[in-house]
């Protein structure tokens, strides 16, 4: 088990280092030049202009850059060009409310996935699972930006429920619970529109691999000797099919991540998502590749997560 | 088996009641009715160090926070903020071979003013072989009178070396002298006092190359700025440059805090959480949320009424919107498509004035078929103006008449935009020898009339635009072939390079008359903002002229030639100047504001002004807590 752990780590790093050199090529290479002040402003003279390029080492060539960018990374050096800020400093003040909003989303997905998964394969071919499966394809196709707006609107203006933000602004609440309940409305909201592709992803991938599952000979065998169907379901089918769902949260990481940029938006979330949304329009290179870095590195986390459990569940991996 | 069923059926049964539970609280909220006052803003402040931000989020937050030694008052005229006064005076200086004769022409000089009253000459002085004249009026003009003067009774000056590369060696130096006297009864929101000190270090960290101010350009022709006593400052110009005098509307910095500190550190110790002069102090940022400011008591000119003040980060129009119509926000930047709506709708106020911007197509007067000022007149005739703002912006703005919007003071409503007619439009091209050809598309020399505009992405109205001009154009034997290009690769691609037919943009410049960067022929080379290869003599004298005239009425005079020299040019095709809207709860607020006299008090409701509804922002009060009368009824 170690080894096969250090073996995914070493393999995790050496990603890394190709994700950075890529994104920050990609980044850079993107029309665009990253003047806060904007391109056409009469007032910037060539002189200003040539000072900030100098101050953000964008007058040198490209490899130099990457490699004072990445080195300025690690030693806690790299500033954004937007507010001259410690780019990390940026990042981690935003990490809490996007963890809880990605790791609230995730539990929403495999909770709702797997129980909406288990049914559907229990009751496959019914009309009650075909349906089920119906909607569950809308939500797969339906954009997240379109159910974001509409649940604002409805929410808004036919239940004047504040949305907003992490918490309602000018409220003075009645009480500790009141204002917990407050939080976690604000974070539930974001959370289940971002889940929606999830659970109906998860509940697919579960559904597959259950029905398989059921034609087992074992599945015949349990039956065999009589034991209830929910047994038959929960303790040999299940178990035996729970691979795909931990490997899921580990394609769903990044999934979430992007979903978010146009969630955390709408929803005025102050999440990761949306400073890489404004990173890019505004050309922060420092900011975009250090989020870059970041989320690379939170998916690979979740990727060696899901592999180091989906070792644990089935010792078929390790051998891999 | 029992722990899988619990999981399995347990956790979202939980989610649930948690979603249910949470969403009956949050129907039992309401909003508490501070006083404090709620603004929207799509974008996050950079910073709130006046000298390092360039967007308008973060100077709407810092202007409640910072005051500068000038302002603009309601009617745009330039008025004291920190400085009470400010008196503007010249030093010219005359060369001589010698001593001696610039003895003799200071003597010339004093006959001659003793039977020529009218050159506003207060003093006169000899260095070494200089003479210095200190006149009362900044200018070449009163210069150049003496410099012919001198030189008609053959006292003749020697040239200066010129001031910098490309320059002409100058016949005498003229340098523009501002003395400001500050107001002695200023506070920092630490306590501390403010006085001459703070201006000295302001300037001194915008020309700081570590601070990489964008500010800088305002203040390079300051040649030294001296702090004769604690509330006067003393700022000297190598050359005269009128739109210098605007630039000291920039907000002070406290030297107190910041001058022993490395700029690299601003950010952290002083940049998001900065102290100013202004009515509101800074109270909390919550990055991506919120930005708070309460009242500053101690205010010079008195403490505001309100509380406090909170910008509420929300970057999406719908959300914004939504905040407001919920009283989450108190004010609202309506698009033209919804106006309409609001207008007549009792529950609202609404806040129009056209705006500090105009849309143009732009000619790429390199382009052999743009040269002929007749086929650029046939095109501006060819385009229905009038139609496009009825479509496009709802009729909420006007036709533009050349380089100046109707808000500013030296704008000139006398030049007259060309009007629509198809009909003079053929006529002119077919004078220009363009013969309609086979297709319908006029021809010449075996050229087709045809050309490239190009629009950016994600700018509807400036696609719109595109889309009608090709239609419009059409009508008289024109092609136009419309692309579109993401902003980023429009400008690196075909701007910077000058590299283009013809191109929908749009300039927003603010309340200056110098437009030295956009038309000047010497602004031509890449990146530089004349990309259109506009050159015309005339132009540049003006240009050149304008940005060394201080007097107000002059200003007036030649900002109008400008404008009508520029506008019978027709290098752009001047489009519209959409309005700006703004919606208010009605009733919602109120403004009470310090008169022209010590202790008189107006109490007037949100109105507009030429400087906008929002320029008295920090008097705005709620009515259900009124003011704590203090001076004069209302």
């Amino acid at each position: 088990m170690e080894s096969f752990i250090i073996r995914r780590l070493g393999l995790s790093l050496v990603l890394l280092f190709i994700i950075s050199i890529i994104s920050f090529f990609i980044v850079t290479l993107t029309p665009g030049s990253p003047y806060p002040w904007g391109e056409l402003n009469p007032k910037i003279s060539a002189e200003v202009k040539a000072n900030f390029r100098k101050k953000f080492h964008l007058d040198r060539p490209l490899p130099e850059q990457y490699a004072l960018t990445m080195r300025d990374l690690f030693t806690g050096n790299l500033r954004s060009i937007k507010d001259d800020r410690p780019v990390m400093s940026r990042i981690m003040e935003r990490l809490p409310a996007t963890l809880a909003l990605n790791v609230t989303s995730i539990l929403i997905s495999l909770s709702f996935g797997t129980l909406i998964g288990v049914a559907a394969a229990r009751y496959a071919g019914s009309w009650q699972e075909v349906t089920g499966s119906f909607i569950t394809f809308i939500f797969i196709a339906l954009p997240g930006f379109w159910i974001s707006y509409l649940l604002a609107t409805v929410l808004v203006t036919n239940f004047g429920v504040p949305i907003l933000g992490t918490q309602s602004y000018g409220i003075d609440f009645p009480n500790a619970t009141a204002e917990w309940l407050d939080r976690l409305w604000h974070l539930l909201v974001p959370a289940t529109v971002l889940a929606l592709g999830g659970i109906a992803a998860q509940s697919r991938y579960l559904r597959a691999t259950m029905i398989g599952t059921m034609k087992e000979d074992y599945i015949r065998t349990a039956r065999a000797k009589g034991l209830q169907e929910d047994v038959v379901l929960f303790k040999h089918a299940l178990r035996n099919s729970i691979r795909p769902i931990i490997s899921g949260i580990g394609m769903l990481l990044p999934a979430l991540i992007s979903g978010a940029v146009i969630v955390e938006n709408i929803f005025a979330y102050p999440g990761m998502g949306r400073l890489g949304y404004e990173a890019v329009l505004e050309r922060d290179y420092p900011t975009l590749v250090a989020l870059n870095f970041v989320v690379a590195a939170l998916v690979l986390l979740g990727n060696l997560i899901s592999d180091i459990l989906s070792a644990a569940v089935d010792p078929r991996v390790r051998l891999e | 088996m029992r722990s899988i069923r619990f999981f399995l059926y347990g956790i979202p049964a939980l989610l649930v009641v948690i979603l249910i539970a949470a969403f009956v609280n949050a129907t039992f909220l309401s909003v508490s009715k501070k006083n404090e006052m709620s603004i929207g803003t799509l974008g996050e402040p950079s910073t709130l160090n006046p000298i390092q931000q360039a967007d308008s989020a973060a100077s709407e937050v810092a202007g409640m926070m910072f005051n500068g030694l000038l302002k603009y008052s309601r009617d745009l005229e330039i008025i004291g903020d920190l400085a009470t006064d400010w008196t503007l005076s010249q030093e010219s200086t005359f060369r001589f071979q010698n001593h001696e004769e610039a003895l003799k022409s200071r003597d010339f000089l004093n006959t001659l003013l003793s039977s020529s009253p009218a050159l506003p000459v207060t003093g006169l002085e000899v260095q070494e072989d200089r003479l210095i004249v200190q006149l009362r009026q900044a200018g070449l003009h009163d210069s150049e009178q003496i410099f012919k003067s001198l030189w008609d009774f053959n006292y003749n000056p020697l040239p200066f070396p010129a001031l910098a590369k490309g320059e002409k060696p100058s016949p005498f130096l003229a340098e523009p002298i501002l003395r400001f006297h500050l107001r002695k009864n200023v506070r920092w929101h630490d306590g501390a006092p403010f006085t001459a000190a703070d201006v000295a270090f302001t300037y001194h960290a915008i020309m700081d190359d570590r601070v990489a101010s964008p500010r800088r350009s305002d203040f390079e022709l300051v040649s030294s700025l001296t702090v004769p006593s604690p509330y006067e400052v003393v700022v000297r110009y190598r050359k005269p440059f009128s739109p210098a005098l605007a630039s000291w509307m920039q907000s002070i910095l406290p030297a107190h805090l910041l001058e022993k500190v490395d700029p690299a550190k601003w950010p952290e110790i002083y940049n998001r959480h900065p102290i100013g002069t202004g009515p509101f102090k800074f109270d909390s940022w919550k990055t991506n949320e919120r930005i708070r400011l309460v009242k500053n008591p101690d205010y010079f000119l008195g403490s505001p009424w309100l509380d406090s003040i909170v910008f509420r980060v929300l970057p999406d129009p719908l959300t914004l919107q939504l905040a407001f119509q919920t009283k989450q926000v108190d004010f609202w930047g309506v698009q033209p498509w919804a106006v309409k709506g609001l207008e007549n709708d009792p529950r609202f106020e609404l806040f129009s004035a056209p705006g500090n911007m105009y849309n143009y197509i732009g000619w790429n007067l390199r382009r052999p078929m743009f040269q002929d000022l007749r086929v650029r007149q046939a095109l501006a005739q060819a385009v229905n103006v009038p139609q496009m703002i009825k479509y496009i912006i709802y009729g909420r703005g006007v036709q533009s008449n050349g380089i100046y919007t109707p808000q500013v003071w030296f704008y000139d409503p006398k030049v007259k935009p060309l009007s629509y007619d198809p009909k003079a439009s053929k006529s002119l091209l077919d004078q220009a020898g363009w013969k309609p050809g086979p297709d319908g598309i006029r021809v010449k020399d075996g050229k087709r009339l045809s050309f490239t505009l190009l629009a950016n992405n994600g700018n509807e109205v400036r696609r719109d635009i595109s889309t009608l001009v090709q239609d419009d154009l059409k009508q008289v034997g024109i092609e136009v072939k419309v692309e579109v290009y993401e902003w980023a690769v429009l400008l690196k691609r075909f701007v910077n390079k000058g590299e283009f037919d013809a191109i929908v943009l749009g300039w927003g410049l603010g309340y200056d008359f110098d437009q030295y960067a956009i038309w000047d022929s010497s602004q031509t080379h890449p990146e530089e903002l004349n990309f259109i290869g506009y050159s015309n003599p005339k132009v540049d004298r003006l240009l050149s002229d304008l940005r060394q005239e201080y007097n107000r009425p002059e200003i007036i005079r030649m900002a109008g030639e400008l404008q009508q020299t520029i506008y019978d040019d027709q290098p752009y095709l001047f489009l519209f100047v959409p309005e700006g809207t703004s919606v208010m709860w009605k009733g919602a607020y109120r403004i009470r504001r310090p008169g022209r006299n010590p202790g008189e008090w107006i109490d007037t409701p949100v109105t507009m002004t030429k400087a906008g509804w929002s320029c008295d922002m920090e008097w705005f009060y709620r009515p259900e807590y009124p003011p704590q009368v203090k001076g004069s009824k209302p």
